[in-house]
């Protein structure tokens, strides 16, 4: 790939662990990705395999004790993040990396006003006069699709809509016009509508302000409609990743497979939907070898014992998954 | 694909994927043996609770073998660990352990056998009053959180007057006056109850009678209003003051001023679990109320009541304490704690034993609640849980 | 709002009304009639106390001494059974006294409880907040009376500086700087234990306040910001966390009585607490009475305070 110095965000390896009452939860094991500059990728899975935890690492924002970051490294624009001084750390934190979080009704401080929540962002990374500040909130509210930002730069939280304030952390995010923002689940806890305001909202902003957006979801509904870029994880790995057609429609992996066979669809119409059987393993409990084998339709005995690498189908794509690539190598020979 | 089995039937094996499921009470053990500070608190009062027993049985009786009450007043003030004077005793006034282990106080009373039958009294005070004031707050809690929303019939309101009546009038010696408002309540009642059976309308003239007044929450609530507005300790004080001085009304004393707290709890848990959809199941399968609030909300909400209630025996404890030592505690015979100490601080610089020996003890026992308490409320709460 | 307030100060008369009623029955039904001062006391003769009996109306049924103790009280005319006193006049006398022991005690309190619980909530765990732990479940634990034996004895023998009453016998003939000092030393052990058990109390309610806010996710978003810990913490999260001690602010006041019967007999200082005790002592109905009325009522009336202050503080409530 032509475009390796555009790299913005690379993770390798990397390997959070909780540690705490009875064995180490691996949550993130063994996490790979890169994101380039003003694209959007979207990790997705299903919940518990990873996706926040990761997102976390990136920010710094993991608690530790009990996470820790056993191996891997994190590289933002050059720099490792995981060897960073805590002061740089959080100079870069809402500067050059934004985030945007899933609960929009919990994660604004109910008690200060949105206006000031926006400007607390700018104020502090940037020497600007008070004067500048409230005009630049009024104009990242007018930004996020706020109507009437001037009266609303006064109000508390409550005195917003769930879609209202995903706008408002959305605008918090923007604050500092970052290199990348990192939305985790923002549409998750609303409605349909609203839900889609937000993700045009999300592309046409990208658009503007040149940004990168990792995008976190588990619904591959909305993968289809902003991705560039797609990191399907599974229990702490990233078991398929490709662009958006490819993952849409060549997949290779059976639980990205399962998951589009999950997806109601127009032609599915009328008929039972397809579900996953069993749950995703619980962190400190999985399974030897390939950590999908025991909900897999094409499990064979080697899927118990070795961990599968990641077989490469060129351009880009990537699937976790021997038994697929090697049946489609038969098939091909088959076919010759 | 021979080796494909349906992945379905393979799930059935798969529970090692999953955290191993253990029981509540097994997790609960397991979160408490990791609390250190709440296990020590759980073993002292153990211990705590052994000595009380044990102090009991040799310090009771007709002839004990340790005796309290036994006034040597030869060997008065004498340090602990010290050796009894044999030749200035007779056989059966030495200590039976042969020597002082805690000294002797101002009448040559062996302070040993007196702190092990406090223990037993301050045991006793506690549990008790704790029994109480629990028994109470979940009675009204109880009512209040379930049937809350139920008025108050004026009908109730007078067979409650009449009943008071008549209880006020029996205590003026008017027993004939009593006898009859209590036959015209209880008949009143019984007509009402009979009448309810049959479904038909009252009589005009008695319409009256079924006429909503104040739910039975608001009543109860502005009942808790009303007590919070006394200073506890001082009203404690007042009425133990006013009553004869006996252990027995110490200890309902205690309990009747501080039900509060467990009636707003227990009222609080009682209006959240109402709402919850295994209740409404219940509900909707017909079972009575009875069983639904004993088999279905009790269970739940009385972990966290119990968890209180042993905080509040420390604070009983504590209570007790403050009372003997402002000379209104439990009367003489019997040994507490609390008037040990308080007959120990006139001699504090000539045999501050009396008073570190019954203070550090008091002390070590409440703090063992206090820590176990507190240690059981982190264990219980649902937040810490759900992080394993 | 003023609807809000005008239902609440009804509720609060209701409540107050039956307050005085029952504290007035708990005092005249329970055995021994009031008139039984002493009986042990020469003094008393049955003329005497036939005419006390009269003097103080209890002679009259029971719901006529209520009302004409009520409206004593109101009018200020009620008078103690000790000395013939005006009771208001004693307890105001008084309640100067305990003043500086309150105010001392409450300042010591608020002062060292916020720091401790708050450092304790961020070094969860550490061994700073295990100390902090262990030592509030000390202090919370250690028999009040006991305490302050052990400081008694600690300062006495240590520091030979003076501590019991309010101030030295004899000390008012001596030069205003003297007399400070004297007082001041008379200050701190009884005001240092009336704040002990606040302390401890009310730093383990800060840590876990404070614990619980610091989980919540819209200080994950401050953190996110970018912002200082300083900010995250004492802005975010402490802001949040000060809401529920607004409601404590109101219940400071009726601690003003409650609290400090032991600590101020202790001390023999001559405080409301030691009014109450020695009431009690010489069943002064009268000054019990009052007493319980005037607590009741700063109970009332702090949580009508705190109802309001919440309102200020909490942009969520709008009434």
């Amino acid at each position: 790939m032509g475009r390796s110095n555009d790299i913005l965000l690379a993770v390798e390896n990397l390997k959070v662990h909780f540690t705490g009452d009875g064995p180490v939860a691996r949550a993130v094991d063994g996490m790979d990705f890169q994101i380039h500059r003003r694209e959007t990728v979207c990790i997705v899975g299903e919940s518990g395999c990873g996706k926040t935890v990761t997102a976390l690492a990136i920010l710094g924002l993991l608690k530790q004790p009990p996470a820790i970051i056993a191996d891997g490294r994190i590289t933002f624009d050059g720099r490792s993040l995981l060897d960073m001084p805590a002061a740089e750390l959080r100079a870069l934190r809402g500067k050059r990396i934004a985030m945007v979080f899933q609960e929009p009704m919990t994660s604004l401080n109910p008690v200060f006003p949105i206006g000031d929540q926006i400007g607390e962002a700018v104020l502090a990374h940037e020497r600007v006069s008070e004067v500048a500040v409230r005009r630049r909130v009024n104009q990242l509210l007018d930004d996020v699709g706020i109507v009437d930002p001037q009266r609303r730069l006064g109000d508390y939280p409550h005195q917003l809509s769930g879609g209202q304030r995903q706008r408002v952390m959305i605008a918090m995010a923007l604050a500092c016009e970052p290199d990348l923002i990192i939305a985790d689940e923002p549409t998750t806890a609303l409605d349909v509508t609203v839900q889609a305001q937000i993700l045009g909202l999300l592309k046409k902003l990208k658009q503007e302000k040149n940004m990168a957006i990792q995008y976190i979801t588990h619904d591959l509904g909305v993968v289809a409609a902003i991705a560039d870029q797609v990191y399907v994880m599974y229990a702490g790995v990233v078991v398929e990743q490709g662009t958006t057609g490819i993952i849409f429609g060549n997949a290779r992996h059976p639980y990205t497979v399962a998951l589009l066979n999950a997806l109601p669809t127009k032609k599915k119409r009328g008929r039972r939907l397809y579900s996953i059987p069993g749950s995703v393993p619980h962190p400190a409990y999985r399974p030897m070898g390939c950590p999908f084998h025991p909900r897999c339709e094409y499990c064979e005995p080697s899927c118990q014992n070795a961990f599968p690498a990641l077989c490469d189908y060129g351009k880009g794509h990537h699937a976790r998954c021997p038994i697929l690539f090697a049946a489609r190598g038969r098939a091909e020979e088959t076919r010759a | 694909m021979a080796t494909t089995a349906n992945p379905v039937d393979r799930m059935g094996t798969d529970e090692t994927h999953m955290p191993p499921s253990r029981s509540p009470w097994a997790e609960t053990w397991h979160l408490l043996c990791k609390n250190r500070m709440a296990l020590t608190g759980l073993v002292i009062f153990l211990v705590f609770f052994g000595v009380a027993v044990a102090g009991l049985t040799v310090t009771s009786g007709k002839d004990p073998i340790l005796d309290p009450a036994r006034v040597r007043l030869q060997e008065k003030l004498r340090p602990p660990f010290s050796a009894p004077k044999t030749d200035s005793l007779r056989s059966e006034e030495l200590p039976a352990l042969g020597i002082y282990i805690l000294g002797t106080d101002d009448l040559g009373r062996d302070v040993f056998a007196r702190m092990l039958q406090g223990a037993w009294v301050s045991l006793t005070v506690g549990f008790v009053a704790v029994g109480i004031a629990v028994g109470i707050g979940i009675l009204l809690g109880g009512i209040s959180g379930y049937y809350g929303r139920q008025y108050i019939q004026s009908g109730h309101i007078l067979f409650w007057l009449l009943l008071v009546l008549a209880i006020v009038l029996a205590f003026q010696k008017i027993l004939s006056a009593a006898a009859v408002l209590l036959i015209v309540a209880i008949a009143g009642w019984l007509w009402k109850k009979r009448h309810d059976r049959r479904v038909s309308p009252l009589p005009v003239c008695l319409k009256w009678i079924a006429l909503p007044t104040m739910q039975v929450d608001t009543l109860i609530m502005r009942a808790v209003d009303i007590m919070l507005c006394f200073p506890s300790f001082f009203l404690i004080l007042t009425v133990v003051a006013l009553l004869p001085p006996s252990i027995y009304n110490i200890m309902v004393i205690i309990g009747l001023t501080s039900w509060m707290g467990t009636t707003r709890f227990v009222r609080a848990e009682f209006l959240s679990l109402r709402e919850q959809d295994f209740v409404a199941a219940a509900r909707a399968l017909g079972i009575s109320d009875t069983r639904i609030i004993f088999r279905h909300i009790m269970p739940n909400a009385v972990a966290p009541v119990l968890v209180s209630a042993t905080l509040g025996i420390a604070s009983a404890m504590l209570t007790e304490a403050g009372l003997s030592f402002l000379g209104f505690g439990v009367p003489p015979p019997h040994a507490t704690w609390g008037n040990i100490l308080s007959d120990g601080k006139a001699f504090i610089f000539d045999a501050p034993w009396l008073t570190f020996a019954p203070g550090v003890a008091i002390l070590i026992v409440v703090l063992a609640f206090n820590l176990f308490g507190e240690g059981m409320r982190d264990i219980l709460n649902p937040k810490l849980r759900e992080r394993n | 709002m003023l609807a809000f307030m005008g239902r609440s100060i009804i509720q609060k008369v209701v409540t107050l009304f039956f307050v005085s009623v029952i504290s007035f029955l708990i005092i005249h039904l329970a055995p021994g009639e009031p008139s039984q001062i002493d009986p042990l006391n020469p003094k008393f003769t049955p003329e005497m106390v036939e005419r006390m009996r009269t003097e103080f109306n209890l002679d009259k049924p029971l719901h006529v001494q209520y009302m004409l103790f009520y409206k004593n009280l109101f009018t200020g005319r009620i008078v103690s059974w000790r000395d013939n006193q005006p009771v208001l006049g004693k307890i105001w006398e008084r309640f100067l006294n305990s003043l500086p022991l309150f105010v001392v005690g409450t300042i010591l309190t608020w002062t060292f409880s916020f720091p401790v619980g708050i450092r304790s909530a961020i070094m969860r765990d550490g061994v700073y907040d295990k100390s902090a732990t262990f030592l509030a479940y000390l202090l919370i634990s250690i028999p009040g009376f006991f305490f302050a034996y052990i400081l008694i004895i600690l300062v006495v023998t240590e520091l030979h500086v003076p501590v019991i009453g309010m101030e030295t016998f004899g000390v008012t003939s001596a030069s205003p700087l003297v007399r400070i000092m004297d007082r001041t030393w008379h200050l701190v052990l009884p005001s240092i234990l009336g704040a002990t058990g606040g302390v401890a109390v009310l730093s383990r309610y800060v840590r876990s306040q404070m614990l619980e806010i610091i989980g919540q996710d819209y200080v994950r978003t401050a953190w996110a910001k970018g912002l200082s810990s300083e900010t995250v913490y004492y802005k975010h999260a402490l802001r949040n966390a000060l809401l529920p001690f607004v409601t404590m602010f109101g219940m400071i006041l009726p601690g003003l009585i409650g609290g400090s019967v032991i600590i101020e007999s202790i001390f023999s200082w001559p405080g409301m607490g030691r009014m109450a005790y020695e009431a009690i002592l010489g069943r002064d109905y009268p000054v019990i009475l009052t007493l319980n009325f005037i607590t009741a009522a700063l109970v009332l009336a702090g949580t009508l305070i705190s109802d309001l202050l919440y309102m200020v503080v909490d942009p969520r409530i709008k009434l």
